[in-house]
Parts: C-alpha cells; sequence; structure tokens
C-alpha cells in the first residue's frame, strides 16, 4: 500500500495537479463560463443528454397517459360534449337570425300589402330538366295552396307561380320559365306589357317584357310590377328591373329585357299568397 | 322458392334501392350541380348500364321506373322520359342479349346515343307543345349530353360491378 501510494499515488497527484491547472487555465481563458471538462465533454454528451430528456419527458407523458389517462378521457368528453353544445347552439343562433331577418322582411312587405294571405314554405328540391325552371314546396292543398297561387319571396319580390298541387307538396313554376306569362306594368311612365321567359334569355335568368302596349319609353334600370289585370297576380309585385332594351326578329316590336330582383336559383324559404283582394 | 324467383329477388332488393338513390340524388345534388352549364341526367346513364349488363328484360323494367323517376324529378306533366327509356331499354337489352359486346366502348357508345336522343326527344316536345324554335335549345341539349357524359365512366363500372353480384 505504502509502495502503491509513493509510486502510482505520485502520478495520480500528478495527474490530479495537470487537471486543476488545464480547468484553471481553461475558466481563466473563458471568462469563468466553461471548464475544462465540460468544454471537453459536451460535444460528446449533449446529442446523449438530448436524447435523455427526450426520453424522460416521453416516459413522464406515458406515465401521466397511463395513470391520468381515466381522468383526461373524462376531460376529454366533457369538452366534446361542450363543442357539440356551443355548435348546437351557433346553428340554432344562425338559423334563428336568418328566420328573423326574413320574418322583419316579411313584416315591411305585409306592411305594405295588408290584403295577402301568406304561406310560409320552404324549397324541397329543383328541377332537373335544362329546358324549365320550377321547384317544388314544401306545403300543399292540406296547407291552402291552390293551383296558379303566386309565390314571393321575404321582400316581395315575385319568384312565380304554383303549377301542380298534391296534398302535401305542390311545384312552383318561376317568372324565368318560358310557359309563364304574367301582365305587367313598368312603374316609371305606367307602359303595360307582357312578362314572359324566353328561350334566348333563358340560361342568363333572364325574362323579356314584351306586348308594349302604349308608347312610352323605356328606360334602363326601371322597375317592373305586376299589373293585377286578370286577378291572377295582385298588382304593385315587383318582379325585376329593366336590365336592356332590344328589337325582335321583325324589327318593329321593341322588348325589354328584365332581370328578376329575386334570386330565383338561390330561393330557400318563400310565401304562397293563398288570397289577395282583386282590385281591377 | 324456385332458383328463377330466388333471382329475380335479389335483383329488385339490388335495382329498387338503387333506383331510389339515383333518383333521390338526381332529384336533389344534380340540380344544383351545373358542368358546361348544364345539370347532368344520371337516370338514363344507369338506365344504359342496367340494360347493357342485365339484357332485355331488365333494361325495359329498370327503363320503365327510371324514366317515370327521371319524368317526377323533371316537375313535368309529360312522360317522355317513361316512354323513352323503357323502349331504348327494351332495344338495348335485346341488342345486349344478341350482338353487343359487354364492354366501355358499347357502353360510351349507347350513352351517347341515350343521351341524344333523350335531349332530341326534349327539344321536339318543346317544338311542338310549345312551338320553341329547335336552333335556341340546340345549344342547351348539346351541353346537357356532355354534362352527363361526365359520369359515364363511373356508372360504367357501378353497372357492371351490380351486375355481378345479382
Amino acid at each position: 500500500m505504502k509502495e502503491f501510494i509513493s509510486k502510482k499515488g505520485i502520478y495520480i497527484a500528478i495527474a490530479a495537479i495537470l487537471v486543476a491547472i488545464a480547468a484553471a487555465v481553461t475558466v481563466a481563458v473563458t471568462g469563468g463560463h466553461a471548464g475544462f471538462a465540460s468544454l471537453l465533454s459536451e460535444p460528446f454528451f449533449k446529442p446523449v443528454k438530448s436524447a435523455l430528456t427526450s426520453l424522460v419527458g416521453s416516459l413522464e407523458h406515458a406515465y401521466d397517459y397511463i395513470y391520468r389517462y381515466d381522468e383526461m378521457e373524462a376531460e376529454n368528453q366533457r369538452l366534446r360534449a361542450r363543442i357539440a353544445e356551443l355548435e348546437r347552439d351557433y346553428r340554432e343562433y344562425t338559423e334563428i337570425s336568418e328566420e328573423n331577418a326574413r320574418l322583419r322582411a316579411l313584416l315591411g312587405f305585409a306592411g305594405r300589402h295588408e290584403d295577402l294571405v301568406m304561406e310560409p314554405v320552404t324549397v324541397v328540391s329543383w328541377t332537373a330538366s335544362n329546358f324549365s325552371s320550377s321547384f317544388t314546396i314544401s306545403k300543399g292543398s292540406s296547407s291552402g295552396v291552390e293551383l296558379y297561387d303566386p309565390v314571393v319571396t321575404e321582400n316581395g319580390y315575385l319568384v312565380g307561380q304554383v303549377t301542380s298541387v298534391t296534398s302535401t307538396s305542390a311545384t312552383v313554376t318561376t317568372v324565368i320559365d318560358t310557359s309563364l306569362r304574367i301582365g305587367a306594368l313598368i312603374s316609371e311612365g305606367g307602359v303595360t306589357g307582357v312578362l314572359s321567359g324566353d328561350y334566348d334569355l333563358f340560361r342568363s335568368g333572364l325574362m323579356k317584357l314584351s306586348y308594349l302596349g302604349e308608347d312610352g319609353s323605356l328606360i334602363i334600370g326601371s322597375t317592373v310590377v305586376t299589373s293585377g289585370s286578370g286577378g291572377v297576380y295582385p298588382a304593385g309585385l315587383v318582379v325585376g328591373t329593366i336590365s336592356g332594351i332590344a328589337v325582335g326578329s321583325s324589327g318593329l316590336d321593341p322588348y325589354a329585357i328584365v332581370e328578376p330582383s329575386a334570386d330565383i336559383s338561390g330561393v330557400t324559404h318563400v310565401y304562397v299568397i293563398t288570397d289577395f283582394a282583386v282590385n281591377e | 322458392m324456385s332458383e328463377g324467383k330466388r333471382r329475380a329477388a335479389v335483383k329488385i332488393f339490388i335495382l329498387g334501392p338503387y333506383l331510389v338513390l339515383l333518383y333521390l340524388l338526381q332529384a336533389t345534388v344534380f340540380p344544383r350541380v351545373l358542368l358546361f352549364g348544364a345539370k347532368p341526367m344520371i337516370l338514363p346513364l344507369a338506365a344504359v348500364g342496367v340494360a347493357l349488363f342485365g339484357g332485355c328484360v331488365e333494361g325495359g323494367v329498370f327503363g320503365l321506373f327510371a324514366g317515370m323517376l327521371m319524368d317526377l324529378a323533371c316537375n313535368q306533366p309529360t312522360v317522355e322520359f317513361t316512354l323513352l327509356l323503357t323502349f331504348t331499354g327494351l332495344l338495348l337489352g335485346t341488342l345486349s342479349d344478341t350482338a353487343l359486346v359487354q364492354g366501355f366502348p358499347s357502353f360510351l357508345l349507347s350513352a351517347v346515343a341515350e343521351l341524344v336522343l333523350c335531349s332530341a326527344f326534349q327539344v321536339l316536345i318543346l317544338a311542338v307543345l310549345r312551338g320553341a324554335p329547335p336552333m335556341l335549345l340546340l345549344g342547351a341539349a348539346l351541353r346537357q349530353c356532355l354534362s352527363s357524359l361526365v359520369f359515364a365512366i363511373p356508372f360504367y363500372y357501378i353497372s357492371r360491378f351490380l351486375s355481378r353480384i345479382m
């Protein structure tokens, strides 16, 4: 032992002193930020330490997952239920908000036309035909809907006319369909005419105001309303605005191109006018 | 139950719901789908597929119901599709039983013929009953054929699959 200390111990002591000196020098050189050992070991150990830290983190996560799973599952269920509840509330709110806007518009329209009796309906489906424009509504004769009843939007814009009825549903042919004829009046100037769909204008969703009854100026932007003649439509329902003026193939019969005020292809809720006062 | 009755029952249980599903799609989804500016017609394509792979009787019966539902989906009082799809179903089914190869070229050719016939029939009826100028309607008829033909490939495979499981 004595021999060991005397021989090996000296070497170890020398080595320790050298290491201590190296450490002191390194600390002095780096301004005290890093020791000799850390400078030597860091490049080798850093990746291992990172990996270990990551592994420990994963193990902790796994531990939490295993021992707190039930708790987290319950919380997850609660949050999912809450999200579903909020989504349902939001949907209800949106529907109520939309309905509110429709009813407010209807109230304004109904206030101006107190003689109209209206039945709210929803659009169930649209025609599959490329040559006609019609849709099916959710109510029929059992709700008071009758053949040839006019159909309007909440703003009172004319959409079309009921052309077939069953007890629980009805078909509405829209104003751009070529089979409808509507007695019309240009509100500015009082020119009368017949509104109808046209095969040429059909694709663009426009109508034709022809058979203009008397001389008068056709002004682009003028409002076209129902004249009420014939008693099929109430007078004064807005149909559309004049968007162009053209002349027929004979060159003698001018007609106006009318753009419907209602968004014909986009309506989802409409009102069937089941009764109104006829003023002729 | 005899083998013939059992097979007929299987066909009804497969083709019935298939037809109802197609009608619902035709009446609710496809009116909102515009391809080349026209709404596609899928019921005539399905009728072609059933006639080609099923033969005369299946083609005729399926064509009859598909035609009725197509007329219903079009909200029209006429029975143009009922007549047309029944007779073309019978004809195509007979050709399939005797001369026509049950492959995609035959299906595509038959589908084109069926769609052109349907469109021509619609134009003819509008021209005769409502005095519509046929030339103005030809563009819409052409667009209708093109938009429907987009679905020829899926309907070929659906029809072939159905014929194999029946």
